[in-house]
């Protein structure tokens, strides 16, 4: 077996200035995404390990399937898809997908990659795949379209960076996130330019029954038997509302730790919405 | 109006004196699932509140309006206002639909009283009006939750079942309540609604059923939940220069208090406590030279029942993070507690049609005052009464103070 790490919810293995990731789920032995993760939620991941690592990743190729904007806002680490005027030959780093559910990250001039892939993984139970692959095909039709409390993609944007980063304001010593604009003396707030250490602690949770989950996850809510929501606070002061990673079944507890992975949220007219959701700290 | 009345309301637009807003006629419609459309509905609640006023009462003599409403699936979503009063006679007058989720009428009501005190305007309608049951479920769907943080809070799956659920497992944790505290309340309002013509749900339910039923948003369950109802709601109030010429038996309104706070639950200070209705309330009571002790009964905001658990103590009814013991005890109870807490049966039995719901509780508010409910749902010795109404968790509150006397 490999010499791997869990990250984020996937399995990294480490090879010299590279890194080979995948899922952790197979369905009739093929690696496969779970209930809320795809190439761009993977692709994160990836690139945060490196940085973890101490690897200097700026900038990156990311192959097709890779949402190179979300990458940008989550990591900071750039590429050709989400600016044009980045030089080609200057990028030092590849993401390359595989054919399942995996992924390396290497520098572009590597000749080859050589990996033993994990033996660590679960089988997803086969309904439920089809399932939740099924719901989310419909979702991302071009007609999906939620109604009432529609979120514009100039809305969604605008908080993106610290939906996807944790990115906030620093006032005096305290830390404001989601990010504010004007204060009560009628000046702007300076910008996001520091970030929530990713750990915060369970205040309060609830789980939502699959008739009552938002119109956003109506498809998908009756397959997991309702959406589970956290309430919590990051130690740096603010609270926030999250998801759980993969929608596992957990039974949290007030004062338990958790950690954030980017997840694909919903999605509408054809895009993905991605966020944060909480993985429970083991 | 005799020459005194008109001194006054020269002296009023002078600035001299401030003038005192009263009801003078309130009526509604019976919350539930009704066949009638927007136009109905409202033409109903108009009517009622009409032929409530004891003399001499037109609609052409209104000089403003003001409706709050939802605008629920997105019917008649621009204009809601001048649609609703062309068809209740009161043509040409200044109009507006007023939104502020939950708190709409609320808010219209203090609008309204606010043109009067102003000096601007001397009778005035307030009313509200939500259609919620004509709607696909799928269409309802995507209708509720639209007044939380869609961005952070819907994108985390949360609608306000979820919210409130939230708020109340933490109130567990953090004070001596529990669930059984929850159903407490939702039995009493239950009983308080069984006997009004007006609810949408008039039902009797038993502790154990309340206890056992359908989790909704754990730790809620279908009996911490109100419903979702059609209704229309309306009051008229009048400057006190002329009261007298349509009623000697009017309901003063004491005071108004309003104030909002952040949207999502997870931007607050507190999740166990809303900071708008302690501010509004705050606000109320001193303008009325009153506190919660004066208090007779209070319509409150229980969309959810740890709503009415925390508005007890917001309001100043229990001390903070003793709503628990104060619904365990049955200090809300109609002519058995300290004050009677939804005597209308509240949002969980007699309804909760969005935009109508603030000026519904007035109306409950203006009856009891009165006297006039049925006999079996009256307050004893009822003197002063209070709304309170909110919008969505929290973001927004109003509280009204009702009084059979004016302030001295």
């Amino acid at each position: 077996m490999g010499e791997h790490s869990h990250w984020k919810g996937y399995l990294v293995v480490e090879n010299g200035d590279s890194i080979f990731i995948q899922s952790s789920y197979v369905h009739e032995e093929k690696i496969v995404y779970g209930p809320d993760s795809d190439a761009t939620t993977m692709a994160i991941a990836g690139i945060q390990f490196m940085h973890s690592k101490g690897y200097s990743v700026e900038s990156i190729h990311l192959s097709d399937s890779v949402d190179a904007q979300t990458v940008y806002l989550a990591t900071g680490v750039d590429s050709i898809a989400h600016n044009e005027d980045l030089d080609f030959e200057s990028i030092e780093w590849d993401l390359l997908s595989g054919d399942e559910a995996t992924l390396v990250v290497a520098k572009s001039n590597a000749d080859s990659y050589d990996f033993e892939a994990p033996e660590d993984v679960e089988i997803i139970d086969a309904d439920f795949y089809h399932d939740m692959e099924n719901a989310w095909k419909l979702e991302q039709e071009v007609s999906h379209v939620s109604q009432g409390a529609y979120i514009s993609p100039s809305q969604y944007i605008e908080g993106a960076r610290a939906r996807l980063s944790l990115a906030s304001q620093k006032v005096g010593d305290r830390m404001i996130w989601p990010p504010r604009q004007l204060d009560e003396d009628g000046l702007r707030l300076s910008p996001e330019s520091h970030s929530l250490v990713p750990e915060a602690q369970v205040e309060s949770w609830t789980k939502l029954s699959a008739a009552g989950a938002p119109s956003e996850f109506s498809l998908r809510a009756p397959i997991l038997g309702g959406i589970q929501t956290l309430l919590v606070r990051f130690e740096q002061g603010p609270r926030g509302v999250f998801l759980v990673t993969d929608d596992i079944e957990y039974l949290p507890k007030i004062g338990d730790t958790v950690n954030f992975a980017v997840r694909r949220i919903y999605a509408q007219e054809g895009k993905i919405r991605y966020g944060l959701k909480a993985i429970p700290k083991r | 109006m005799n020459s005194v009345d008109r001194l006054n309301q020269m002296l009023v637009l002078l600035g001299y004196v401030m003038v005192d807003v009263a009801v003078i006629g309130a009526g509604q419609t019976k919350y539930g699932n009704h066949k009638l459309g927007l136009k109905g509905m409202w033409a109903e609640a108009a009517e009622n509140a009409y032929s409530s006023v004891d003399r001499d009462f037109e609609p052409r003599q209104v000089d403003e309006a003001f409706i709050g409403s939802v605008a629920f699936g997105g019917a008649q979503l621009g204009n809601t206002a001048a649609l609703l009063t062309e068809h209740s006679g009161l043509d040409g007058i200044p109009v507006r639909r007023v939104e502020n989720a939950c708190a709409s009428s609320g808010f219209a009501l203090r609008d309204a009283w606010m043109a009067i005190k102003s000096g601007q305007a001397d009778i005035v309608v307030a009313g509200g009006i939500e259609k919620m049951n004509d709607l696909s479920a799928e269409r309802k769907r995507f209708w509720l939750g639209v007044s939380g943080d869609t961005e952070w809070e819907r994108l985390a799956g949360l609608t306000f079942p979820g919210t409130y659920a939230l708020m109340a497992r933490r109130h567990f944790h953090e004070h001596d309540s529990s669930h059984d505290d929850l159903v407490n309340i939702s039995v009493k309002n239950h009983m308080h609604g069984f006997e009004n013509e007006h609810a949408h749900i008039r039902k009797q339910i038993s502790f154990e059923k309340a206890e056992s039923g359908f989790m909704v948003a754990d730790p809620l369950t279908l009996y911490d939940c109100c419903p979702t109802s059609d209704g229309a709601s309306c009051v008229i109030l009048a400057a006190d220069h002329v009261v007298r010429q349509f009623t000697d038996d009017p309901v003063w309104i004491r005071s108004s208090g309003a104030a909002s706070d952040r949207l999502a639950l997870h931007d607050r200070p507190s999740v166990t406590q809303l900071l708008a209705t302690q501010k509004a309330s705050k606000s109320a009571y001193s303008a009325a030279g009153l506190t919660s002790n004066d208090i007779d009964l209070a319509e409150v905001h229980d969309c959810f029942t740890i709503a009415e658990l925390m508005a007890t103590e917001d309001l100043g009814f229990s001390e903070q993070g003793q709503g628990g013991v104060f619904a365990r005890e049955g200090q809300g109870v109609r002519n058995e507690g300290s004050v009677c807490i939804n005597p209308s049966g509240g949002l969980k039995s007699k309804g909760h049609p969005l935009g109508a719901t603030g000026t519904g509780q007035a109306v409950e508010v203006f009856k009891q005052l009165r006297g006039t409910v049925e006999d079996s749902r009256q307050v004893r010795d009822a003197e002063i009464g209070l709304t309170h109404n909110v919008g969505g968790s929290g973001a927004t509150c109003a509280v009204h103070i009702f009084g059979r006397e004016r302030n001295g």
